[in-house]
């Protein structure tokens, strides 16, 4: 049985939509960083954050209106996955879909006002406006109840790998529940000075305003974004290939965790075009050496120097921008990029790409891909 | 993907469970039949300033040796220990599987570790030992440790649907399984108590300074618990092959979304109706066929409301008990260690209690199974689940 992609759709720093967000990454643009500070400690960072008039019309919804970023966010990028697929919503849509979001930190804005109200005024003084927003699945209920989906909507949680997990759960979904037409599959992340401290005393985000990749690992920026794809059972772009992922339980395990899974992607005919997931991190180190070995002269796109690294929506962001790459048979150059991988793409170019392998090491000992093939 | 093949019978053949009620299925099951009240005062934070003091919750003793002893285990989270206790029980009792998955459902992992990382900033000590925290406060850290400490590498897929978290888990598990494109799949859910989630439920008034009182006339909200639970999921021909033992079937799932609001649900009672409808459908059977509902019972005024119309109006006159009542709300795992208590409904015959049971609701037209757990036939027993976000999920179990 096979599954197609048939609407892309993206917000991130760079543009409003996916077709937006493209076209800047084909112009060779970098998201405009802003310098995050807080008054919990004096280090301040940069990140990659959305305009607010980006999500301007989600925000006008009534669901929407105490909701946090990661929900407007969520739902301009489901939306605008349904309008490239040429469908509106509420037009008896939400009867034949599923909801599948991809979430890694979550509300962080939220749940740390929720939290500091605790600490700092009293449990008794905590705002019960903030705390349901909190929780993992707000976002996939708000846009279940934009879209007006009664049943199938699910929300996954895992490292920057989650995205793939989640659209081989949906996947799953509709080889389970022939009567399911469709599923949305939407990965979300804010970006918070919190999420950037916590990652820089792990040592995998840095307080500079760039990050390369392929070069001296010495973290990354957080960005904010969404991202959809929603699938069918007919179109013209075929998940060729997908995983629930495997776990790596060090990071020296990683290398040859990711290796056995990248390389069971090619069984099927090698593919044309890399979008990878490197953000200055020990992920770029692994995929470097995955890929010099099994696909040495595939040109490599990573696309997180340019819109920062969005964890949630970081994989799905990955496979849209590969589903726009098969489409528009252009590759966007990667920006930042260091010397180790020699086929790293560092310039815009056509490519007469007909399959994508998408590739992503997460954090938090997670490895996972997917294959896009042009019909 | 490979193509569908429907109709496997689904088996559970191993069940592990670490709760307020006991550290294994056998000390749970005994507290079940006794019908004990696991409800304490809350010890891991402070709650001076909250209306609601009382939880459920697991000793730290109980957990001890739970990872393999270790520097890396130092640092893990309580969760994973639960994680791992009750994922090694499950394993263990099924005899060996090779399980090829993991699903699981939690709501908020190893957020207290993210609670200790603020609290750290905010009196500006120093920051060593704060890699520690962020590294395993992820809901997928714990259950990636649990794995490794059971020495299983497969594939984990952490499912976050609120309080139908586990039984979307185990529901998820079972499609799979049942239609071919898994032999043998492990799912349940896990949910360590930590004081943002607590003060959380405590700032809506969703939470009783009383007594836990699930159905009663006069129930004043829920009480926060914890814990793990996994099942071994089969499927027939495959736990045949290597001589499995079924402890119960799982023949129906079923999920709703109700889009009414993000945490009130729909008076109507629509949203958990729809749920049991659809598990009724998928395992083709008749709402009269339940012997036992294992509610999902918070015990708040709305909750009991909403799922109390809609079992009253589905299945009529079919016992029904809420085990929050001895053990609270362990959230993202309650779906699972309902479903774990529902195999133990099946197997050993009996109905757990509804303890603290003191006057009915005339609204509904359910036999509410009162203080004391009693002998009885249990062919079928439907567990529900409902969440925030409008999130709804039921599970059909079955005797073997």
């Amino acid at each position: 049985m096979n599954f197609f992609i048939q609407g892309i759709g993206a917000v991130t720093s760079l543009g409003p939509t996916a077709l937006e967000t493209w076209r800047s990454l084909c112009r060779g643009e970098q998201a405009p960083r802003r310098r995050i500070t807080d008054g919990l400690a004096d280090r301040q960072y940069f990140s990659c954050p959305v305009p607010g008039k980006f999500v301007g019309e989600a925000a006008r919804q009534p669901r929407l209106r105490r909701s946090g970023t990661l929900s407007l966010l969520g739902a301009v990028a489901g939306f605008d996955a349904v309008s490239d697929a040429g469908l509106k919503p509420g037009s008896g849509l939400g009867d034949k879909i599923a909801i599948v979001f991809a979430i890694c930190s979550g509300g962080v804005n939220y749940t740390r006002r929720f939290y500091h109200e605790i600490v700092t005024q009293g449990a008794n003084r905590a705002s019960p406006l903030l705390f349901p927003e909190t929780v993992y699945n707000a976002a996939a209920s708000h846009l279940a109840a934009l879209l007006d989906v009664d049943e199938r909507c699910y929300t996954l949680v895992g490292d920057s790998s989650v995205g793939l997990s989640a659209l081989h759960f949906a996947l799953e979904l509709l080889l389970t529940r022939p009567e399911l037409d469709r599923c949305l599959v939407v990965g979300t992340e804010e970006a918070d000075w919190l999420l950037a401290d916590a990652f820089a005393s792990w040592r995998m985000a840095t307080n500079k305003d760039q990050f390369e990749v392929y070069g001296r690992t010495c973290g990354t920026i957080f960005g904010e974004a969404a991202a959809a794809v929603l699938i069918g059972r007919t179109g013209p772009l075929e998940i060729s290939g997908s995983s629930p992922g495997r776990p790596f339980f060090s990071v020296r395990d990683s290398e040859s965790v990711a290796d056995e899974l990248f390389g069971n992607f090619s069984a099927e005919g090698s593919p044309d075009i890399i979008v990878s997931s490197a953000n200055g991190t020990f992920a770029d180190v692994v995929e470097c050496k995955v890929f010099s070995q099994r696909y040495p002269s595939l040109p490599v796109y990573a696309p997180k120097p340019a819109v920062g690294e969005p964890l949630g929506a970081g994989a799905l962001l990955q496979v849209a921008l590969a589903g726009l790459a098969l489409r528009f048979q252009q590759l966007p150059g990667t920006l930042c990029a260091g010397r180790k991988l020699p086929s790293v793409n560092r310039e815009t170019r056509f490519c007469a790409a007909t399959k994508a392998l998408i590739t992503c090491v997460g954090f938090n000992q997670q490895v996972n891909a997917v294959k896009l093939r042009l019909i | 993907m490979q193509g569908v093949k429907k109709g496997h019978r689904v088996l559970v053949t191993g069940v592990g469970v670490v709760s307020p009620l006991g550290p294994d299925l056998s000390s749970n099951l005994r507290s079940l039949l006794e019908g004990r009240d696991a409800v304490r005062l809350v010890e891991a934070f402070d709650v001076t300033k909250t209306r609601c003091r009382t939880a459920a919750q697991i000793p730290d003793e109980w957990m001890e040796g739970a990872l393999p002893r270790r520097r890396s285990s130092d640092r893990s989270h309580r969760g994973a220990r639960m994680a791992a206790m009750a994922l090694r029980e499950a394993c263990e009792a099924a005899k060996g599987p090779t399980p090829e998955l993991i699903v699981v459902g939690t709501t908020s992992g190893g957020m207290s570790f993210g609670e200790t990382y603020y609290r750290r900033l905010l009196a500006a000590k120093s920051r060593k030992g704060l890699a520690r925290l962020v590294g395993n406060y992820t809901p997928q850290k714990s259950i990636h440790d649990a794995l490794e400490a059971n020495r299983l590498r497969i594939p984990a897929q952490i499912v976050a649907n609120a309080c139908s978290s586990g039984t979307d888990a185990i529901g998820h598990g079972f499609e799979l399984v049942r239609h071919g494109l898994r032999t043998c799949v492990v799912c349940g859910g896990y949910d360590p108590l930590c004081e943002l989630v607590f003060v959380g439920f405590d700032s809506l008034q969703a939470a009783t300074p009383e007594k836990i009182r699930p159905f009663d006339k006069h129930r004043s909200g829920m009480v926060l618990g914890e814990g793990a639970a996994f099942l071994i999921l089969e499927s027939e021909r495959y736990a045949a092959q290597r001589g499995a033992t079924a402890l119960a079937e799982i023949v129906g799932y079923g999920i709703s979304t109700d889009t009414y609001h993000l945490t009130q649900p729909n008076p109507s009672g629509i949203g958990p109706k729809l749920a049991m409808q659809r598990a009724l459908e998928s395992g083709g059977l008749a709402a009269g066929a339940i012997d036992y509902v294992n509610a999902h019972g918070t015990a708040t005024v709305f909750n009991d409301a909403t799922e109390g119309a809609a079992i009253s109006e589905l299945c009529g006159r079919v016992p029904v008990s809420s085990t929050k009542s001895m053990m609270g709300h362990a959230l993202g795992a309650a779906g699972a260690i309902e479903a774990a208590f529902s195999v133990l409904a099946i197997c050993q015959q009996f109905l757990p209690a509804n303890i603290n049971f003191n006057e009915p609701d005339p609204a509904w037209e359910f036999e509410i199974i009162g203080n004391v757990s009693r002998a009885a036939r249990v062919n079928y027993a439907l567990s529900n689940s409902i969440g925030f976000g409008g999130t709804n999920a039921t599970l059909v179990l079955k005797r073997v």
